[in-house]
């Protein structure tokens, strides 16, 4: 069998019509290339592990051991399950994966010598790189949000039936009038457990117990002293008040949240993927790309997120992640600032505005540092 | 970098003369020539050997003309295109082995086919059957390259050269590697394609192979191009050896050296090495038996030596480091 016989009037006509010197991929490249990516297994085994196995584990055991005995450990899902997870794992080491995808893709045919097979072919160096960027990310993005959905379906499945509200056991879902309703019975935990106080000023709290402690000896109002239909009122008055905070905090989490959030971790392993994938096709290797990225994530953007350096602040100010902390969705515990809801007052302060553009900054920066090295090097 | 479209607006050149083109093309490293103003033409439809030992600028010239690294002077065409301006339109007939052929190990021989094709015109992935049939790798093809030989990988590069149903080949070091059946199949490979019409131009430093194999030769040297032209030219204008065996070497030697001028006569035990200067005329051969059996010294045996390309290259390389 031989190869098409080539003769001269044919020469180019197999090639009319191929923009092979346009810098915009061909759908075959992109697709190959994610056929090159996906064929890794130590590589997807690894991003499998990280985005979903771990948690997945953390999940089974939870639901293991709330089956297993249900008054020692709580409910698999529900909300602080899925903000801690969501926060404290799926955000950061989605971008750790996310950024070894991308420096494999950024150096593997380099270091494997493919790269110059395919400028052999003619086509533009840019179409090759470019082609990397959809590739990489036809995997990255998937991968993190099958992560992401599992979290959020056995948060929202197993969340739990009934909660411990500041210490006050409280059905869950209840609507408005139902939790006044069960104030107006649970008067004296509510007036002592919930986070809001009413008028009355009782001195007791909730104790280990879950039952209500009043301290010896102080020259306030103690439950006894108080009418029963004022603490009643005062009960119903705190549940009506609380009651935005308890459909937030209690049942499984909120459907925009859980939005937000699955848009927030993609961006975050969207800038991973391409800034890994600019500095590997810059530094031509994948190891230390891959180092530096996991240094930047959980060393230096941590560091220089919360504690402001007076002279530094607009260099602080363009570190990647701070920036995408800056657009986390309300509701989730601080990212890189270790504290609980509502403690954003620990990162270096930021406008939104910044934030956008210092993460466009990245994305286009890196980008164009990676295309220009590798149109430029000796393939 | 601007998108060039392989259309009617830049119509392919078919009357082109050279497959490669080259004037005064160098490359350096620093203070290090490795391509020094080479003038260079590859005629078309032809097997070209480009020949030089190891650290001549061999590689260096083919990685300059494929775009993979650039020239510091110098102005170079391929198939009729001017490259780098054209390199695209250049580069969509050719098919290259440079250095060792390395490919993706985690994949198959017929996956990295694949990524090489889609970076080709869409009529290439069509060809990855036949350009794996013909190497001889269609029964591995579904394995992992990992697991190949250099043999195997070899293949699999001029696998990837056919992909793009290549005018001009351009293959460097092709037998690196291969047994001796691969390296057999691989020289009736080159003439089957020559014999397409195609332009094969190779590097090696195994002259022998290039005169299997080559139909017009390049001796490049330090980074110059110092010979060119077709092996019989080149030959034909080498020394006449005559390699002469006698009873009486000692006085054969004092009786030719007075009967013919300008020859250089060697003389070991019974044996003489005569080297005639170029072009001489075969009758000088005769002459010299007639000459020795007059005096009365008994021939046992008289040969003209049939000068291979090696012997040339060496006394070509040579005189150069001599001249220098």
């Amino acid at each position: 069998m031989s190869v098409v016989t080539t003769t001269p009037s044919g020469l180019d006509a197999g090639a009319r019509h191929d923009r092979r010197g346009s810098w915009l991929p061909s759908g075959a490249m992109i697709t190959t290339r994610i056929m090159e990516l996906r064929k890794r297994r130590g590589l997807m085994a690894a991003m499998a592990i990280v985005n979903i196995g771990i948690p997945v584990i953390f999940l089974t055991i939870r639901l293991v051991a709330h089956a297993v005995a249900p008054k020692s450990y709580g409910p698999a899902g529900g909300y602080d399950v899925f903000t801690s997870l969501v926060a404290g794992v799926m955000f950061v080491f989605g971008f750790i994966v996310a950024a070894a995808v991308g420096c494999t893709a950024g150096s593997i045919d380099l270091t494997e010598g493919m790269f110059r097979h395919l400028v052999i072919t003619g086509r533009s160096r840019l179409a090759l790189y470019f082609a990397r960027i959809p590739a990489g990310l036809a995997i990255v993005i998937p991968m993190v949000a099958t992560g992401f959905v599992i979290v959020c379906a056995v948060c929202v499945f197993a969340a739990p039936t009934t909660l411990h509200y500041q210490g006050v056991a409280v059905p869950a879902g209840l609507s408005e009038p139902g939790l006044e309703n069960w104030a107006a019975q649970h008067s004296a935990e509510v007036v002592c457990g919930f986070p809001t106080r009413g008028p009355v000023n009782v001195a007791c709290f909730i104790g280990p117990n879950g039952k209500v402690v009043t301290p010896p000896g102080q020259n306030i109002p103690t439950l006894k002293t108080i009418p029963r239909a004022t603490l009643k009122a005062d009960a119903v008055m705190i549940a009506h008040e609380d009651y935005a905070d308890y459909k937030n905090y209690f049942l499984s989490p909120p459907v925009p949240l859980m939005i937000k959030s699955g848009l927030w971790i993609e961006l975050e392993a969207i800038i991973g993927f391409v800034v890994g994938l600019g500095l590997a096709s810059l530094m031509g290797q994948r190891t230390v790309p891959v180092i530096l990225m996991i240094i930047l994530e959980i060393i230096l953007t941590p560091l220089l997120s919360r504690n402001v350096i007076p002279h530094l602040i607009n260099v602080q100010r363009g570190i990647v992640g701070l920036a995408v902390a800056h657009l986390e969705p309300g509701g989730l515990p601080q990212v890189f600032g270790g504290g609980g809801p509502g403690s954003g007052d620990h990162l270096v302060p930021e406008s939104t505005t910044v934030a956008i553009v210092v993460i466009v900054a990245w994305l286009v920066g890196w980008t164009a540092l990676g295309a220009w090295r590798m149109a430029t090097r000796d393939a | 970098m601007s998108a060039t479209v392989l259309d009617d607006a830049q119509p392919a050149r078919s009357d082109f003369e050279w497959a490669v083109e080259t004037h005064g093309l160098t490359k350096r490293f620093g203070d290090n020539v490795a391509v020094n103003g080479v003038d260079l033409r590859v005629p078309r439809g032809c097997a070209f050997g480009y020949l030089g030992p190891n650290g001549a600028g061999k590689t260096t010239l083919i990685r300059v003309l494929l775009g993979l690294t650039h020239a510091d002077a110098g102005t170079m065409s391929m198939l009729g295109h001017e490259v780098p301006r054209h390199r695209d339109l250049a580069l969509a007939r050719v098919g290259a082995i440079v250095d060792e052929p390395r490919f993706h190990g985690h994949l198959t021989g017929r996956q990295n086919l694949e990524i090489l094709a889609a970076a080709r015109e869409p009529a290439a992935r069509g060809r990855i059957a036949a350009s794996l049939e013909r190497v001889g790798m269609s029964q591995r093809a579904d394995d992992r390259v990992a697991k190949y030989s250099m043999g195997m990988r070899q293949r699999l590069g001029v696998a990837a050269c056919l992909l793009g149903d290549p005018q001009l080949l351009i293959l460097d070091e092709p037998m690196n590697g291969l047994d001796p059946a691969g390296m057999h199949e691989m020289r009736d490979m080159i003439k089957s394609l020559v014999d397409e019409g195609r332009t094969v131009m190779l590097s090696s430093h195994l002259l022998d192979e290039v005169e299997r194999t080559c139909d017009a030769v390049a001796i490049v040297d330090r980074g110059n191009v110092i010979r060119q032209g077709s092996i019989a030219e080149l030959l034909a204008g080498s020394d006449v050896e005559v390699h002469v065996v006698c009873s009486s070497s000692q006085r054969a030697q004092t009786i030719l050296t007075s009967a013919l001028s300008g020859a250089r006569i060697d003389v070991e035990g019974e044996e003489l090495t005569i080297h005639l200067p170029a072009g001489t005329d075969r009758d000088v051969i005769a002459e010299i038996n007639r000459q020795l059996v007059h005096d009365g010294i008994d021939v046992y045996h008289l040969q003209q030596i049939q000068v291979s390309l090696e012997s040339w290259f060496l006394s070509v390389t040579s005189r150069l480091g001599e001249s220098e």
